[in-house]
Formats: structure tokens, C-alpha cells, sequence
């Protein structure tokens, strides 16, 4: 069912009475001129599932949470914030599979361009060399005791 | 006293695959486990958004490695549905002989990492990983690949079974009955055994619904829900098939849920061999650009050996636009922050054993 | 942190007189100028160097590093049938300070970079790496991924690369015997 998205609260309420607690997936996709967010939602009793379907805007999307009637939503509206940049309200989603990533471009838009081959060679390397020069320390950085010969 | 914070980290001769978790403790007992995830990420949804259908059964494997066939088979059933091709009956039965031996060895490298992890009861390690290379040499001689098949062809398969096939799987699926019945005499015999799985890592029914658990570890707390008897696909209905569940909901539950749907397994298997129908089971070759799909957006279900998998994909042409796969790793280890509370540091390692996670199915 | 048994401003020049005494000693030796017979510690040095790569060379201890598919394969070569143990690469331990070996299996991204330095580090040297499988020689089938370092030979030395996707255990088997042939100091000629 398409709904308006101010009216996402009250009609996850009203299903969530009815029996419908089971919550399947969250995610969302890109067409370029809007985002749709799809909710599965499953009715355990009588093997029922519904789709809860909204538009939103490219420019500052945002939803509201739904923590209280569903705990499956955790970790689902941390991966839908940090792939597709939408901010949730009334929490603060930290971020669960990229780790180090400024949080500029995410990944899953379209705007991402996803073959930047030597470019992510370079971080990598980057990324590497900062471990470097821990043989330097005094204390040889952390977690490091020294046997036998010194590395070139 | 003060907390302590100790670090569980990434590699550990524990831990089923690269996970990290961040444990504070008082004394002796848990206060707050946070999982850490994110080391195996690759994205391969977005990857598969630049090849063509057809180019990327073999990226599907790689997600869940302990059983590659049957994510392949749920992506390939989604593409039957966005282009409206219909399988041929003979495959329908082939295709269900494959998928559960596929489950029978997933659940035995389960069994046998599980209880190393307990008190390093390392011969039943070496016991169920000499049952399944019988099980994995049986499906190499169906499809060629001893760990990676790509051999499901769009309405079918690449090669029908071979005439000998029936003698080869009857001995076997008799040994493999034995050999599991064994486990359970020796296992639950055995005070050590009990001990650390009973009463540990409880969930009762409506926790484990809101939280949306998904395969043994929702069927351990006293759900009746299986895609296989809920949505049934292919032939399951014609064989009679049986939910396995339990009511309790610590660990010693959701063993016993594996251990009866690997019984369950053999009998199907058994049954689909004695009623297979004659006739052609070999599917379209893969060409690069193929029909037209014929539906804008589409939804399969499937029972994979961890859970339920679920892919919905919007078309575009000859590629996908959007490729959503719904991981059952993923959500299943997202209880490991409500689960250890209040227990002891010990109970930490049969709780992440029973719940039975694949690191790059999280991750994707 | 040294900690001296002794009192040092008392015993200052306690080890500079004990090196005098030592020196002074020995240079009032003679030796012939024709020897007939090697001098001992010539021989002895001959011995112990070839016993010493003969025993690291038969008895090489791996470390489990399996990330991901090709982690299953080494499950597998640790296991009854293909028998690791017969060739000297036992005991699979989880630390890495009693391992000689660090068989690195899977794909390798930017979050596990330092961990896995840190663990190369931590290994006593002799030491040596096996990149196993095509995700950690090239990069693999991720190629274009925007996570993933292209072959763990950006990070660390590499000595024997495995090619497969995912390679048998037998290949492992045969990777490691070359390895052997590396210590003892033959060089693999490519022969075609």
C-alpha cells in the first residue's frame, strides 16, 4: 500500500494492533528524482504479509523511528542511514558496516560512482602506512615485543 | 568495584568468523555486549547493479560460503520470476534433492564447530567433517564443483542427474542416519554437554518475534513458521512436510531443532528418489542478453539453512536497477545484545554457537 | 625495563675490568700456524647451522588467519582426510607468538588492515606468509569494490602465492613443501 509519508507513525500503529509484528526488511530505493522506503511487514497467526510503501525527497530525507513497536528496526535503520543518507528521528544511529568513512557520499545513491578503481588503491595504501612507523615509538608501539632480528 | 572492559576482537580461535564484541563486565557477570561488524563488507549490491543477469550467480555464492547452492538457486528464482519462465517438473525435483543435501552438510559443519567452541571436544570436529565431505563428494558428482556450483540455468539446471546417482545417494543417506543418531546418543549423554547448554540464552515467544529472529533460532522458542510449509515452492507439499520446533528457547533447543530437520532432510531426500518423474531437466544456456522481463518489481522467498533469505529486485532492462537481498545472518546477530545479559563471561561462547552466523552473510 | 642485580655506582667499571681479565687471558694463546686439525668452533658452527634449518625447515606451525570461503578449505585440510599433522603442520593455534607460518585466506578491507600488521608483528621472526586463494594474491572477484586492498602483498611480504577460487587443500600441500624448498635454500626453478 502507497501511503503519504507524515502518516507512517499512525498506520504502523494501527497494523502492529492488528497483528501484523513481525517486521521482514527496511530498505529503500534510489530513482534519481526520489527515494521509496519499503516496511515488510508478516503476520505470524494467519501467514499475511503486507508492503508499507512512501516517497521522499533527495534533499535532506529523513523518517521517524520505530524502535518502540519493532526491535528488529535497530539495526536496520543504522544501515539504511549510513548507505542511502537518510536521517533518522528520535535517535542517534550510529554507523554498523563502514567503518572510517567520512560520511560525505553513500555508497548505495546513484550519485556514487562505483568503479574508482585506483582511488581506492591510494586510500589503501594510505591506510597502511599509517601503521608504519610504530617500530619507532620508544615502546614500540602497542602490543609489540621485539624478537630476534629488527625488520628492514 | 568498578567495570572492566574487555575486547573479544576480530580474530580469535573462537569466534565464527571476524567479529568483534565489546564486552563490559562486573566481576564475572555481563553487563553489555556490542557487536562490532563491518570487517567482510564488499557491497555486493551495488556490484551486481553493473552486470547483466546472468553474470552474477557466482558473486551470490560468496555471501554465504558454508552453503553456496542455495543462495544461488534464490537468485536464479528471482530472475525466473522477473522474466516469467516456468521450471520443468523433473528439475523441480532435482533442484529439491540438491538443496537439502546442501543443508545437511551446513548443519553438520555447524555441529562440528559448535561443539569445539564448548570445551574443545575436538573428535566430534573430526567425526561430522568426515560425514560431510561424503555428503560434498555426492554433490560433485551431480555438478562438478566441490564447494562453488554455479549450475542453475534459467528453467532448470546445467546436467541431469547421472543414471548412477541413485545406488551412490541410497548408501550414503543410510550411513549419514546412523552416524547422526550416534551424535545425539553420545552428546546428550554427556554431563559437560548439558551443562552448557541448558537454561542459557532463554527467549521467549513474543521477544523473539519483535525482534525479528529468523530459521532454528525462531523455531527454538516455540514458533511454528517454516517458508517450506507457510509459502511452499516446488514439490514440498506432495512430500508431507513437517515443521521441526521446540518449545523451550535456550540453546539446548535450537540444537535439537537441527538436529530433527537433518533427519527430516534425509527422509525427503529418500522420498524425491523413489517419485521422480522421467523426463528433461536442462535449462536455458547462459547468453548475456536474454528476454525481456516481463514484471517491474518482484519478491522470492526462500528457506536457506540459517534462516528465511528474501531478494526483491526492480528491473531495467538487461540488468538489475536494484538488487535488495534480506540476509538472515544479519538480523540473527543482532540479539547478541539483549541475549548475554546477566550471565556469566562462559555463557558468552554457547549463546554465539547456537545462534549460528556466517560473518560475510552479515556483511555482504 | 633492565632491571640490575646490582648496585651500580659501586660496581661501575665492575664490567669493563671482567672484559680486561677475559681479553688479557686469551691472548697469551698460541696457536700452529699449519693446522692439521679445523678449529672446533668451526665445526661445531657447521653442525648447529645445519641442524637448525633442517628443524625449522620439517616443522613449520601455521596460524589460522582464515577470513572468509577460503577459510572452509583450511578447516578441511586440518581435518581427517587430507591429513595435515603427516607433514609437520601441526597444532593450528589461535595466538600468534608460537606459529611460523601465517596463511592468510580471504579478502582483506581497509577496517582489518591493522589488525592484520599488528599480528604479523607479533610473530617471532623466522617468519614467512602464504597468500592463499585469488582474494588475497589480486584482489579476486572484488576487484572494482570500493572496500576491499588488492592482494595482501600491498601489506605485507608475501613468499608463495596459491592461485584458486577457492584452491583444494592439496594445492595448501603442495605450497607448502615449496615453501620448504625456499628455507633449505634451493632455489624453484620454473620448469615447463
Amino acid at each position: 500500500m502507497k501511503i503519504n509519508s507524515e502518516k507512517l507513525r499512525e498506520t504502523l500503529e494501527k497494523m502492529h494492533r492488528e497483528g501484523y509484528k513481525y517486521l521482514v526488511k527496511l530498505t529503500a530505493v534510489d530513482y534519481t528524482d526520489r527515494i521509496e522506503v519499503l516496511y515488510f511487514i508478516r503476520n505470524l497467526d494467519n501467514s499475511k504479509e503486507e508492503t508499507v510503501r512512501f516517497d521522499l525527497s533527495t534533499k535532506n530525507p529523513h523518517i521517524p523511528t520505530v524502535l518502540d513497536l519493532y526491535l528488529a528496526a535497530d539495526w536496520y535503520e543504522r544501515e539504511l542511514s549510513e548507505m542511502f543518507g537518510i536521517k533518522i528521528d528520535g535517535r542517534n544511529a550510529k554507523r554498523l558496516l563502514l567503518e572510517k568513512w567520512d560520511g560525505k557520499d553513500p555508497p548505495m545513491r546513484k550519485s556514487f560512482i562505483w568503479s574508482k578503481p585506483y582511488e581506492g588503491m591510494k586510500d589503501a595504501v594510505k591506510w597502511a602506512e599509517k601503521y608504519k612507523d610504530d617500530k619507532d615509538k620508544k615502546d614500540g608501539g602497542q602490543n609489540v615485543i621485539r624478537i630476534g632480528k629488527p625488520l628492514k | 568495584m568498578g567495570e572492566t572492559k574487555i575486547n573479544i576482537g576480530p580474530v580469535h580461535p573462537s569466534t565464527h568468523g571476524v567479529l568483534r564484541l565489546v564486552v563490559t563486565l562486573d566481576g564475572d557477570t555481563i553487563r553489555k555486549v556490542e557487536p562490532h561488524i563491518g570487517f567482510l563488507h564488499r557491497g555486493v549490491e551495488k556490484l551486481v547493479e553493473t552486470r547483466m543477469y546472468m553474470q552474477s550467480p557466482s558473486y551470490m555464492e560468496k555471501i554465504d560460503y558454508v552453503a553456496p547452492l542455495s543462495y544461488d538457486e534464490l537468485y536464479v528464482a528471482t530472475i525466473e520470476a522477473a522474466l516469467g519462465i516456468a521450471v520443468k517438473e523433473r528439475a523441480q525435483y532435482v533442484r529439491l534433492i540438491q538443496l537439502e543435501l546442501q543443508r545437511i552438510a551446513s548443519h553438520l559443519l555447524w555441529l562440528g564447530t559448535a561443539i569445539n567452541d564448548i570445551g574443545q571436544l575436538f573428535s566430534v570436529f573430526m567425526w561430522c567433517f568426515k560425514d560431510r565431505d561424503i555428503v560434498l563428494s555426492l554433490l560433485e558428482e551431480a555438478t562438478g564443483g566441490r564447494m562453488f556450483y554455479v549450475n542453475q540455468r534459467l528453467g532448470g539446471l546445467n546436467r541431469d542427474m547421472a543414471p548412477g546417482f541413485d545406488k551412490h545417494a541410497y548408501k550414503a543417506l543410510d550411513y549419514l542416519e546412523k552416524r547422526i543418531g550416534e551424535y545425539q546418543e553420545y552428546l546428550e549423554s554427556n554431563p559437560i554437554f548439558m551443562e552448557r547448554m541448558k537454561k542459557i540464552g532463554v527467549m521467549s515467544k513474543e521477544e523473539a518475534i519483535s525482534l525479528g529472529v529468523t530459521g532454528p533460532t525462531l523455531r527454538g522458542s516455540g514458533v511454528e513458521f517454516d517458508v517450506r510449509e507457510n509459502y511452499p515452492y516446488y514439490v514440498y507439499e506432495k512430500l508431507n512436510f513437517n515443521t521441526q520446533f521446540e518449545n523451550s528457547g535456550d540453546c539446548f533447543a535450537r540444537y535439537r531443532v537441527r538436529i530433527n530437520e537433518m533427519k527430516e532432510s534425509i527422509r525427503l531426500v529418500r522420498e524425491a528418489l523413489h517419485i521422480i518423474p522421467e523426463g528433461d531437466a536442462i535449462g536455458m544456456p547462459i547468453r548475456l542478453i536474454g528476454p525481456q522481463p516481463k514484471e517491474k518489481e518482484v519478491m522470492v522467498r526462500r528457506e536457506l539453512p540459517r534462516g528465511e533469505g528474501m531478494m526483491y529486485m526492480v528491473t531495467e532492462g538487461q540488468r538489475p536497477y536494484r538488487l535488495s537481498i534480506r540476509a538472515p545472518s544479519f538480523i540473527n546477530t543482532a540479539i547478541l545484545q539483549h541475549l548475554p545479559k546477566g550471565h556469566r563471561l562462559q555463557d558468552l561462547f554457547p549463546i554465539l554457537a547456537s545462534v549460528d552466523t556466517v560473518m560475510a552473510d552479515v556483511d555482504r | 625495563m633492565e632491571d640490575k642485580p646490582y648496585d651500580e655506582i659501586q660496581f661501575a667499571n665492575a664490567r669493563q675490568e671482567m672484559e680486561k681479565l677475559a681479553f688479557d687471558s686469551l691472548k697469551g694463546r698460541k696457536l700452529p700456524v699449519n693446522a692439521v686439525f679445523a678449529k672446533l668452533s668451526d665445526v661445531t658452527k657447521a653442525i648447529a647451522s645445519g641442524t637448525v634449518t633442517w628443524g625449522r625447515k620439517n616443522s613449520l606451525w601455521p596460524m589460522q588467519f582464515g577470513l572468509a570461503c577460503c577459510a572452509m578449505e583450511l578447516l578441511d585440510f586440518g581435518s581427517a582426510r587430507v591429513d595435515a599433522e603427516r607433514g609437520g603442520y601441526l597444532l593450528f593455534r589461535g595466538t600468534p607468538r608460537q606459529t611460523d607460518v601465517m596463511i592468510v585466506a580471504g579478502w582483506v578491507t581497509k577496517a582489518m588492515i591493522p589488525e592484520v600488521k599488528r599480528l604479523y608483528e607479533q610473530m617471532a621472526e623466522p617468519r614467512y606468509v602464504i597468500a592463499y586463494g585469488e582474494c588475497a594474491t589480486c584482489g579476486g572477484p572484488w576487484w572494482e569494490s570500493y572496500n576491499i586492498i588488492k592482494g595482501i602483498d600491498q601489506v605485507l611480504p608475501v613468499d608463495v602465492y596459491v592461485a584458486g577460487c577457492p584452491p583444494r587443500p592439496e594445492n595448501l600441500f603442495g605450497a607448502l613443501m615449496k615453501l620448504q624448498e625456499k628455507i633449505g635454500g634451493k632455489i624453484v626453478e620454473n620448469k615447463l
